[in-house]
């Protein structure tokens, strides 16, 4: 199976790490992720300037996926909202969808909406499934509590990233109890980074970070997991600039990464160390916390029994 | 000798302006550090960073720049077959040709042996190079034009640059075969080796017609192939032949003999080599004059861009040499517009319309700015929008076969031009996040920032700031007109993280979300659109996704700083 992968203008150049681990850990699923050069920006920072000009970019983009017959894969929560936002505007907005016709046009691309997108917690979560997964797994984590955020845009509106269910979201829950990790409930989980106000409102955007930071610190977090490459960098870039000694930094570690230490992929592969608030100290210490994967044959049967003695 | 005073003035020509071009690395800056860093201190640190280098085994970089990114052209093949293919062409011709013939007997000199030009491998490497080069020429306008769908722009001077290259392959060939074709020339040459007379310069002028491309008034096709048969033992006899390889092995200009040669004969075969030659030296010339204010001037500058850049990375720590950098850098930019093809923002251009979104166009007119040229306001407002509206991708920084990094140049002049104090609403956009991430020039880009959020402040009145009675209106402005539905049930409001995040709410936001819903509700949009609140919006939809009547709260205050934007831009009175 293959995928156009959508990296987004942050990941290659700044979170480099997250589209490895993602690569590498659907690689273990034959799942092939291609990189494409002629993807552009999905047009999410233009948002706030002019509507218009945020679809059109994601009209080209799913308009390339279609020219090379791929579907399309993300791992950017802003990047998912806006290739789906897309989607649904060009799918009810016929003349606007003439329009941005004629401007692709000129490169010879068309879009017809035959190109789907995928996040790809999704592709891991529903097309391998969690039996899959599971089967495949080498360790598991004891002991190990994280804090995922969610990020707003992969959940939020609901009608038109169609993701999970947007108040309680199963999939990253799921997928990171199959991973052996303690997903907590913690009072950020579904709440808002501060990144959208980056450059704009600083002060407002640091408030918005620090109380995610100290959340998930009150709910004794590890490590946090940010889901949304926006939300990775303000965790963990920004929060380097915030943190007055090294004791304080909450660190960063993403799904794929843990999810790799558990099929037996290595750190390097995953790009563990090149989180910026990563040390080897953690390395090892999150090493410690893998171990043989539970035998939950025993649940199997029980859950087996259960259906039969109910027929 | 009036070729020799030509060539005197071409080269000066080109030594001056090499000389300038240098000048200006370390005499121009565009950054805005405020103070001006002196000419010695600039030149110092230039030197000193030099000489750190080639004590070092940082060296071994350059040396490494040398022969991967300048002669193998590494970068350029790792990202296209066609354009390096493209370049080689063009480049190695050029180095052959200019050693093998254009100083060809200072090349041979140096080698112990005499340079004859009509003798191999001069004969054919000149062909083989010249006709390499014509194609190299051919694949580069080819790509120009097919690539202008893709945004790519082209300027005159990439023209002149194609063509004046094209010019010397072309008349180099035109040259070479009205020479070969030339009775004239061929007449001369006789009379001075003083070769045979009657029937023996037939004989020999019958064997050059048939196998040398000569075009002989005295001979017409068929000739008789015994009398070549005999003027072939002639010139075998003869000196000519310690002169004179085939003539075919200039395969080229053979084929051009042939074909012009009747032409040539008929307007007179003296005065067309003449042309050509003039032609083809006058081009030569003019390229060699023209090198330092063009272009073609990466030729000197690219192989620094490219080893800077293998020693300092993207990231330098000096800020005296990330200036001297970004001057030597902006003068490699050959416009070959490999970033503009490739840019993420290439999308946004289609819809601002504005060239200086694209990276090549921003560069050339940086430099323009860098040597000290007067631009119109207007442009440099654009310029300024151009620079903002960028994703801060770094595609152009690692795609650009000069080795020039652009995010550097464009992080300085971003801010060099905001510091003038011009309102650039595109800071309000998310191209902010990664800037803010980077925590550079922050005073300055906390500065702009203040200038934006004081033309709102003088545009739009905030609620607090509003005295009198409110207007009503049944006006609907907005496409979305989710907000009719509002009960004012305040579930948004109380939510809202933006609100919970500070004890006076009013006094930050100016109005609560569920207040601007109802101020929509009764036609006042000035008020919503003047709220602090949209501005400080963290865009998480909660307030959206818990609605209990689906006012679509968070696309309608997109929509409201689409407005609010638009009418600052537009400059619309009230």
């Amino acid at each position: 199976m293959k995928y156009a992968f959508f990296q987004g203008c942050n990941i290659p150049v700044r979170i480099e790490q997250y589209a490895r681990a993602t690569q590498a850990v659907l690689h273990q699923f034959d799942i092939e992720l291609v990189e494409e050069r002629e993807f552009n920006c999905c047009g999410y920072p233009v948002r706030n300037v002019d509507e218009k000009s945020y679809i059109l970019p994601s009209a080209r983009n799913l308009a390339v996926a279609e020219k090379k017959n791929l579907d399309i894969a993300v791992i950017c929560n802003c990047c998912f909202a806006s290739l789906m936002k897309a989607k649904n505007v060009l799918a009810t907005n016929s003349q606007l969808l003439e329009e941005i016709n004629l401007i692709l046009a000129k490169e010879d691309l068309q879009y017809s909406g035959v190109a789907e997108v995928k996040h790809f917690l999704t592709i891991l979560h529903t097309d391998i499934g969690l039996k899959r997964l599971k089967d495949k797994l080498r360790y598991q984590a004891k002991d190990l509590k994280v804090a995922v955020i969610q990020g707003c845009h992969i959940l939020r509106p609901r009608e038109i990233t169609k993701f999970d269910h947007s108040f309680v979201p199963e999939i990253t829950n799921d997928l990171v109890q199959v991973t052996g990790a303690l997903n907590l409930d913690w009072h950020g989980k579904l709440e808002c980074c501060g990144a959208a106000l980056a450059g704009i409102n600083d002060s407002l955007c640091r408030d918005l970070l620090n109380e995610k930071i100290s959340g998930a610190r009150q709910a004794d977090a590890r490590f946090i997991m940010p889901i949304c490459a926006y939300c990775h960098l303000q965790f963990d870039t920004s929060q380097l600039h915030l943190a007055e000694t090294p004791e304080d930094i909450l660190p960063v570690l993403l799904f794929p990464q843990l999810l790799g230490l558990c099929l037996g992929l290595g750190e390097q592969e995953l790009g563990i160390m090149e989180n910026k608030t990563f040390t080897s100290e953690l390395l090892q210490s999150l090493s410690a916390m893998l171990g043989p994967p539970e035998d939950d044959t025993k649940k199997k049967k029980k859950k087996r029994k259960q259906p039969a003695a109910s027929s | 000798m009036s070729f020799d005073i030509f060539l005197g003035l071409a080269l000066t020509a080109c030594i001056l302006g090499i000389l300038f071009r240098l000048s200006v690395w370390f005499s121009h800056a565009i950054t805005p550090t405020r103070e001006k860093i002196p000419l010695s201190t600039r030149l110092q640190m230039a030197f000193a960073g030099f000489f750190k280098v080639i004590f070092s085994v940082r060296l071994f970089r350059v040396l490494q720049s040398f022969f991967t990114d300048v002669l193998l052209q590494k970068r350029v093949l790792d990202k296209s077959v066609y354009r390096w293919l493209t370049h080689s062409f063009i480049f190695f011709s050029f180095v052959v040709l200019f050693f093998l013939h254009a100083v060809g007997a200072f090349t041979f000199d140096l080698f112990g042996s005499e340079y004859i030009p009509t003798l191999n491998p001069v004969l054919s490497l000149r062909n083989i190079f010249g006709l390499l080069a014509l194609i190299g020429v051919g694949m580069a306008v080819y790509r120009r034009l097919s690539m202008r769908r893709h945004r790519l722009k082209n300027y005159a001077s990439d023209w002149t640059a194609l063509g004046l290259v094209g010019i010397i392959m072309l008349s180099g060939f035109l040259l070479e075969g009205t020479k070969i074709s030339s009775y004239a020339v061929y007449q001369s040459m006789r009379e001075d080796y003083g070769f045979y007379d009657g029937e023996e310069a037939m004989a020999l002028e019958a064997y050059w017609v048939a196998e040398n491309g000569l075009h002989s008034p005295n001979l017409t096709q068929p000739i008789d192939e015994e009398l070549v048969a005999t003027g072939s033992a002639l010139h075998q006899d003869s000196s000519c032949i310690e002169c004179h390889a085939s003539n075919k092995n200039a395969f080229v200009s053979y084929a051009f003999a042939s074909a012009t040669g009747p032409a040539a004969a008929a307007i007179g075969d003296q005065g067309t080599v003449g042309f050509f030659w003039l032609l083809h030296v006058g081009a030569c010339l003019g390229l060699l004059a023209w090198l330092p204010f063009s272009k073609m001037f990466h030729m000197v500058s690219a192989p620094f861009s490219l080893a800077i850049r293998r020693v300092m990375g993207r990231e330098g720590d000096d800020q005296v040499n990330i200036i001297n950098r970004q001057m030597i850098d902006l003068s490699a930019c050959t416009h070959c517009g490999a970033c503009t093809v490739e840019c993420s923002a290439m999308m946004f251009f289609e819809s601002f319309q504005n060239d200086f979104i694209l990276p090549s166009e921003k560069i050339q007119y940086l430099r323009k700015i860098a040597a000290g040229k007067k631009i119109d306001e207007q442009t440099l407002q654009r310029l300024q929008k151009g620079l903002y509206v960028c994703t801060s991708c770094e595609r152009c920084t690692d795609i650009c076969p000069s080795g020039i990094n652009l995010k550097e140049i464009f992080l300085h002049a971003r801010y060099a031009l905001l510091n003038r104090g011009v309102v650039e609403t595109s800071m309000l956009s998310h191209f902010s996040f990664p800037l803010a991430l980077a925590q550079k020039f922050t005073g300055n880009h906390l500065q702009a920032l203040k200038a934006v959020h004081e033309a709102f402040l003088s545009r739009f009145k905030s609620l607090p700031a509003m005295l009198g009675t409110l207007h009503l209106s049944r006006q609907k402005i907005l496409d979305n007109t989710s907000y009719t539905s509002c009960y004012s049930c305040q579930r948004c409001t109380n939510i809202c993280p933006v609100v919970r995040n500070y004890a006076n709410p009013v006094e930050a936001l100016d109005m609560m979300p569920h207040q601007i819903i109802y101020s929509l509700g009764i036609g006042n949009t000035e008020m919503a659109l003047g709220a602090q609140m949209i501005w400080s919006c963290s865009t998480c939809y909660l307030c959206q996704e818990h609605c209990p009547n689906q006012v679509e709260l968070t696309d309608i205050f997109y929509r409201l700083k689409n407005i609010a934007i638009n009418t600052i831009e537009t400059g619309d009175a009230k």
